[in-house]
């Protein structure tokens, strides 16, 4: 007895919470726009009338990209940090922080996500070398 | 945009034009690629990058749009598994468990727990919480736009019986029988080649007599005013006294026109012009025109006549030459055409235009 109304109300609170969060989602504004998500459910074969439930789709891959940018940024600062050229080159590198297809191929592999690249394409003889004196 | 090359932020991104950029036709997702690669990048600025690699940001917006998609598809699933074919809450979470669950999240490993305490919701709740709101930086609109077809009109429509009961009224109607019938053309117009060609070289004929007699009348113009006399075919003179044949010498009496010395000694040359001679002191009076402009007669011909040469010579050459004649002739007559054109008749501009066309093709002349 007691179990079951631990477990009631622990889920008349999860529920509580659940509808206050749906509420506030109409508040919430995602960064992803509505006709976009809108766009590809429909195609994906998704029907559901409430706005709520696609704001919902909206913060969850919100959320999943976020995940996903925010891991290739450790793996890029902790790129910087191991790098330690030159006092010069390091402040240069600190100044900028530019998502690359190494980054993210490297945080994608731990969500299941298989990226790969080439490493370069031949067709210039500057092709393979050091970016830093490929620029220069 | 080029692979592991040229760096771009986001607002240079949102400026650049999608077909500038991209290679080959337009495809029909482009639209909606463009709008979720500038909300990936919004996510990943507010993230903390300062910039991103194109190739990247591509391949970034390309798996959230497949993320996307099968979200909807696991959470359809889900419902059409239940029973439905509208997804809820439930399906909803329970596709984002499903994709959450290589990652892992809090509470993955328990069976059997309500739907409503899930882990997952939990930690996008948190998420709301602490990420601040972000909006898209563009209004979209409402896409794809859909557009009405153009229906075929049904049988009902066209108020059309269909023929053979077999074929009910709400389809479309047939079209019209003159669209696949084909019915037999009638050649109303008999066609003589024979008698088209003599036509033809009548009308030349006629058009060629009448320049001639126009090109006689503008020589004797202005050498004897009386003394000229046309030759006129009978059907031109009709019930116009204008087309009418002039009148001979002595017919009527005129008072006589004392021509000065100069032009008395240009007598026409009898009835009987060749082609050539005839043109020959017009084309002299193209060559040496601003001269007369002072004695304030208007003449075609000049004081003295310097001597014409015509040479004939067989080949390709000569229509260079000809050309070459009258761009020289074109580039003295410029000045002259300048001051005199507005007293010039009409009469005059037409025959120095016919004159000129003639003189730059002697051979055809010559043939005819």
């Amino acid at each position: 007895m007691n179990h079951n109304q631990q477990s009631n109300d622990g889920k008349h609170d999860d529920d509580s919470a659940l509808s206050d969060f749906l509420a506030s989602l109409m508040d919430y504004t995602p960064t992803i726009p509505d006709e976009l998500v809108e766009h590809y459910l429909a195609k994906s074969g998704f029907q559901c009338p409430d706005v709520r439930l696609i704001r919902l789709v909206a913060v969850a891959t919100q959320k999943f990209v976020a995940d996903v940018a925010s891991d290739s940024l450790q793996h890029c600062k902790a790129r910087q940090a191991a790098v330690v050229k030159d006092k010069r080159d390091k402040q240069q590198k600190d100044k900028r922080l530019i998502l690359t297809m190494d980054d993210l191929s490297k945080s994608l592999r731990e969500y299941g996500v298989n990226v790969k690249q080439q490493e370069y394409f031949a067709d210039s003889p500057s092709t393979g070398m050091d970016p830093a004196s490929r620029d220069e | 945009m080029s692979n592991g090359g040229v760096e771009s932020t986001r607002d240079t991104r949102k400026g650049e034009d999608g077909p500038s950029t991209s290679l080959g036709r337009p495809k029909a997702d482009d639209f909606g690629r463009w709008v979720s690669k500038i909300a990936v990048a919004q996510i990943c600025e507010s993230v903390g990058y300062q910039g991103f690699k194109g190739s990247a940001l591509e391949a970034l917006a390309d798996i959230s749009i497949r993320y996307l998609c099968d979200l909807g598809k696991n959470a359809s699933f889900h419902a059409n598994l239940a029973g439905r074919t509208e997804c809820n809450l439930f399906d909803i979470t329970r596709a984002i468990e499903d994709l959450g669950d290589s990652h892992g999240f809090p509470g993955a490993s328990e069976i059997g727990n309500c739907l409503v305490g899930s882990g997952i919701v939990k930690e996008i709740v948190q998420f709301v919480d602490t990420k601040e709101e972000i909006p898209f930086a563009q209004p979209v609109p409402k896409f794809p736009i859909v557009r009405n077809g153009k229906l075929i009109p049904s049988f009902e429509h066209m108020n059309e019986a269909p023929p053979g009961k077999h074929i009910p009224s709400w389809l479309p109607a047939f079209p019209d029988p003159h669209t696949y019938n084909h019915t037999p053309i009638w050649n109303e117009r008999a066609s003589d080649p024979c008698a088209d060609k003599i036509e033809q070289a009548r009308q030349q004929r006629k058009a060629e007599r009448a320049l001639l007699r126009l090109q006689q009348r503008l020589v004797r113009n202005g050498s004897t005013g009386t003394s000229a006399s046309l030759v006129l075919d009978a059907t031109e003179a009709g019930s116009n006294p204008f087309l009418a044949a002039p009148l001979q010498q002595g017919e009527k009496e005129v008072s006589e026109v004392v021509l000065p010395a100069k032009l008395s000694n240009e007598v026409s040359k009898g009835d009987h012009i060749s082609l050539l001679d005839a043109f020959a002191p017009a084309i002299d009076a193209m060559k040496t025109g601003p001269s007369d402009r002072l004695d304030g007669e208007k003449t075609f011909l000049p004081e003295k006549r310097p001597s014409v040469q015509f040479k004939f010579k067989t080949g390709k050459k000569i229509l260079g030459e000809s050309l070459d004649l009258s761009l020289q002739r074109k580039g003295e007559r410029s000045s002259t055409f300048f001051l005199r054109d507005d007293e010039r008749d009409d009469k005059k501009k037409r025959a120095e235009f016919i004159l000129r066309q003639t003189t730059e093709y002697p051979m055809e002349l010559n043939q005819s």
